[in-house]
């Protein structure tokens, strides 16, 4: 059977640390724009730590949601992309062919997560820092969109040694950059398709939900809640 | 005689060669580089190569991924380019005890220090005035040969006594040699400078504990966790341990889940992920404990002499605290009695239970009161060296108490100061006036890879190499429960012509006209590290003095009705105490509370900001009596009304193109306030003043991406 990759995020776990930030960065080549294009609304971060302030002081509280490409499986980025450059491969990744996107930003508009970002200059190091670029990940170039790819050239490594190795992939062994870092744990990587895996087994706990799942879009990315503190029964 | 046929020949030649090849390996100028071997670089293959962070004193292992890349170097003196392994990325080490394959956002940054285009990449010497930047390049040869001169004059005319060391705390065999090559020197033990140093929390952990050391937290054990203003997620002590173990804590054994309760002023990183935040006012956080244990000793939970040493280490707790009850602990916190009460039935009643203590709420001058109060709670409760409670790593190298300050330092008035990555103009307040003491030092050489405020002041640089250029070693003093110990090679090639502290030390050591006595008995820093070591895991310590302390009130700079306002330094959980600010992946990072990037900002209480007429991202003036810092304002109701915070980190004048010119930097307004039994800086101490100075500046960026309507999902089961 073919994989279906996904995610939980166990936001009990999440401390806000935003290691998967960095992670992710580094991983990805992702440009840093500098202060004044950030200032525009043009910096990038395939994963980010939303956070949401409820009450007032001195009961006010804070809660973190890391919000990385939700990879759905009905991807309203998909249906609205004239070039088929957002597309569901047949591993259920929602991938974006850089060499077809020819910069509309429809998928943009479309997407409600916000997770697609748009070049809007050719990407720049000041030297020597492209030394620090990820060989294995393509550069993209002005004018085209790129988001989070489940670190898709690790899948492809995993894929490429297991089978050099005549074996199947090792569940928990492949993990895309953010969740490798994830200190706490909070983000849970695999294939949904294989029932004994973590992912599928974690995806299934009542305390699961997914992000905006009314519209339909099917994203593969389960949320488990933060959970409350009940007093035991004190023996 | 035998006669020389081909294969003798041959073999002749062979061991001759080798053994010349041998020779040349003790020429100083090859024992500072370790080349990788060619043969390990295959085109397209990545190796990982084992390291170990140097950002934070946590001292995380980490393995570098290491890919073949064209690179532009210096080799010999001479620019060019070759093809070399390369770090492309930084994971925790998964067989490191205390990184257990994870690493921080900080951590994942490191990265960049190998490559930032404003590395210094050849020694300097001052050519302008002092701190106007200007320099030019010399050769090693006279960079050392300079250096060597004016130590020489100074041993020679018998002043070694005012040669002087500052570094960032290090502990480890480097730090040894320095130590070792001062005592030989006949100059004064080598002073560690760091703004966010824990002095305070060590000292305290050894009236009680009789360890000098920060606590390793068993939180994964844990079924209660008070936080008392520790940033334990976020900046403070072990933060990848000790997120690794939290996560255990809140996921990680079916059906039991541990409570979580933060106890600070203002929410921090660490608060927010809290069960219970318990806004007090600031300096109070060692009066909660107090109270805490009034009511565990008082309702007959836990015995007063459970406490053992650390309970009688606090004055009053034999008769059980009679000065703390609830009603005076909400007097004088905020916390109101009824839930104090409450809390103090929980921590006692769902063990294991421990309380942690650290940061802002030790920033005070009655900080080693504060600790020894949570110290007492922890040992009432049972919690210490106990599963799910704190515990001391039996480290071969555990922190030593320095036996002199940076204050000591300055007042000695050296003649000469050798400067290890340490920023202390950046990092104290103006009032302690530590840029002009050192302005005054006749001579300042630098080992550091930048250029920040303090090493401008130099009049030599000698540049280090980055830390996957180096050997890296690693005995951290908290974040496992086993002694841990790591010594890496070089993970890569030096691009530039710098050189490793430790070997310059030694070549210094070796040039000198008068010998080092005695001798220092190593050629490289290699060869120290490959000495076995020499120390055992040290053994608990008792002070002799252990009479009670009393409790003595938080005291804090400016009286309340010019400054009605608690400043609320907090360490930035991208840039921590700015050392960082050079990291242009740190810097584009939105922090976690606010998405700020690139910026400072002041954080404000939204009934203040009301009453003030200040909105979100107006620009305002924080005064103290000591100076005053404008950013723009983030309104937060995180935070009480009778306080502003400000993360530190940025406000940088000179360090590099990402962070120079950029923010504000509040600690430069602080007042000089110190604990006075460790000399640290009292951070949490000032109060201040605040008006609007103008709207928005555009100076405040935030990320602030969020998904397109709020949905009900996230919330609290």
């Amino acid at each position: 059977m073919a994989h279906r990759w996904g995610m939980v995020v166990d936001l009990d776990r999440c401390t806000g640390c935003e290691a998967c930030v960095t992670a992710c960065h580094a991983e990805n080549n992702i440009p840093t724009v500098g202060a004044a294009e950030a200032a525009r609304g043009r910096a990038m971060h395939w994963i980010r730590v939303e956070r949401y302030w409820e009450g007032e002081f001195p009961e006010a509280r804070l809660t973190f949601r890391p919000v990385l490409c939700q990879q759905c499986d009905n991807a309203p980025c998909e249906a609205v992309c004239p070039t088929y450059a957002s597309h569901q491969t047949d591993e259920g990744l929602n991938a974006q062919v850089y060499n077809r996107c020819i910069g509309t930003r429809y998928c943009a508009n479309a997407c409600m997560y916000n997770v697609r970002f748009f070049n809007f200059f050719h990407p720049q190091w000041e030297k020597p820092l492209q030394l620090q670029l990820n060989p294995d990940v393509s550069l993209r170039e002005s004018g085209v969109m790129e988001k989070c790819t489940f670190c898709v050239q690790r899948i492809r490594a995993a894929k490429l040694e297991a089978r050099a190795e005549a074996r199947e992939l090792v569940d928990g062994a492949l993990q895309p950059a953010c969740a490798q870092a994830c200190p706490a744990g909070a983000l849970v990587f695999g294939d949904l398709n294989d029932p004994e895996s973590r992912v599928a087994r974690l995806s299934e706990s009542p305390r699961g939900t997914r992000l905006l799942e009314e519209y339909g879009a099917e994203p593969k990315i389960t949320y488990l809640q933060r959970q409350g503190w009940h007093e035991p029964d004190i023996q | 005689m035998t006669p020389m046929d081909r294969r003798r020949f041959l073999k002749v030649t062979a061991i001759t060669g080798t053994s010349a090849a041998l020779a040349s390996c003790g020429h100083p100028e090859n024992q500072i580089i370790r080349f990788v071997p060619e043969e390990e670089l295959t085109p397209g293959i990545a190796v990982w190569k084992p390291s170990v962070c140097p950002l934070c004193s946590a001292g995380c292992g980490v393995i570098a991924r290491v890919m073949d890349g064209d690179a532009e170097v210096f080799r010999n003196g001479q620019p060019g380019v070759t093809r070399m392994g390369l770090a492309r990325k930084l994971e925790g080490d998964p067989a490191h005890a205390v990184s257990q394959g994870r690493l921080c956002v900080r951590g994942q940054a490191a990265l960049q220090v190998t490559y930032h285009p404003d590395r210094l990449t050849t020694p300097l010497k001052r050519t302008g005035e002092r701190g106007s930047g200007a320099f030019q390049e010399v050769s090693w040869d006279e960079a050392i040969g300079e250096l060597v001169s004016r130590i020489d004059a100074l041993v020679g005319g018998g002043q070694a006594g005012a040669i002087a060391f500052l570094g960032r705390p290090r502990r480890g065999r480097r730090q040894a040699l320095v130590a070792e090559f001062l005592r030989a020197l006949g100059a004064p033990a080598p002073v560690s400078f760091a703004l966010f140093d824990d002095g305070v929390a060590r000292h305290a952990n050894e009236l009680s504990f009789g360890r000098y050391q920060l606590p390793t937290l068993d939180l994964a054990r844990a079924r209660y966790v008070m936080g008392f203003g520790a940033d334990f997620l976020g900046t403070w002590n072990s933060p990848v341990a000790q997120n690794v173990a939290y996560g255990r804590m809140r996921q990680g054994q079916p059906g039991v889940r541990a409570k979580f309760v933060q106890v600070e002023p203002r929410v921090s990183q660490t608060g927010a992920s809290a069960d219970e935040w318990v806004a007090i006012r600031p300096g109070t956080e060692g009066i909660v404990a107090l109270g805490l244990a009034h009511v565990i000793m008082r309702e007959g939970l836990r015995p007063a002499a459970a406490a053992g040493r650390a309970g009688g280490l606090v004055d009053g707790w034999a008769s059980g605290l009679p000065a703390f009850t609830p009603q005076e602990v909400e007097q004088r916190t905020g916390v109101k009695a009824a839930r104090l009460e409450r809390l103090a039935r929980e921590f006692a009643a769902h063990g294991p239970s421990v309380a942690v203590i650290g940061g802002a709420a030790l920033a005070h001058a009655n900080g080693v009161v504060q600790a020894l109060a949570v110290n007492a709670l922890n040992a009432l409760v049972g919690s210490v060296d106990a599963p799910g409670g704190i515990a001391f790593t039996p480290t071969e190298a555990p922190p030593a108490r320095p036996a002199r300050s940076l204050r000591d330092l300055l007042g000695a008035s050296p003649q000469l100061l050798l400067l290890d990555d340490a920023n202390p103009v950046f990092a104290t307040p103006a009032a302690a006036r530590v840029a002009e003491a050192l302005r005054s030092i006749p001579f300042i050489a630098s080992f550091g890879c930048f250029v920040d405020e303090t090493s401008a002041l130099a009049d030599l640089i000698l540049p280090d190499h980055s830390f996957l250029e180096s050997w890296t070693e690693s005995s951290p003093e908290s974040g496992a429960m086993e002694a841990v110990s790591v010594t890496a090679p070089p993970a890569m090639r030096p691009l530039y012509a710098t050189r490793a502290m430790p070997d310059v030390l030694l070549e210094v050591s070796r040039r000198l006209s008068r010998p080092l006595d005695p001798p220092l008995p190593w050629q490289t820093f290699e060869e120290l590290l490959q000495a076995p070591p020499a120390a055992a895991p040290a053994a608990p310590t008792r002070p002799a003095s252990a009479a009670p302390v009393g409790w003595a009130d938080a005291q804090f700079d400016g009286d309340a009705a010019t400054y009605p306002f608690h400043l609320l330094p907090y360490a930035s959980q991208a840039l921590l105490d700015g050392s960082l600010a050079h990291l242009p992946w740190l810097q584009e990072l939105p922090d976690p509370m606010t998405t700020a990037m690139w910026s400072s900002w002041v954080e404000i209480n939204p009934h203040t900001a009301g009453q003030l007429g200040i909105a979100q991202g107006d620009m305002v003036e924080v005064s103290s009596a000591h100076g005053a810092v404008r950013a723009p304002a983030v309104i937060s109701p995180g935070i009480g009304p009778d306080a502003v915070a400000m993360p530190v980190g940025q406000g940088h004048e000179t360090f590099t193109r990402y962070a120079s010119g950029r923010g504000a930097n509040p600690i430069r307004v602080l007042a000089p306030v110190e604990e006075p039994a460790t000399g640290t800086l009292a951070w949490s101490a000032t109060r201040v003043k605040l008006a609007k100075v103008s709207g928005p500046d555009g100076s405040l960026v935030l990320f602030a991406g969020a998904t397109r309507e709020r949905p009900d999902h996230h919330g609290r089961g």
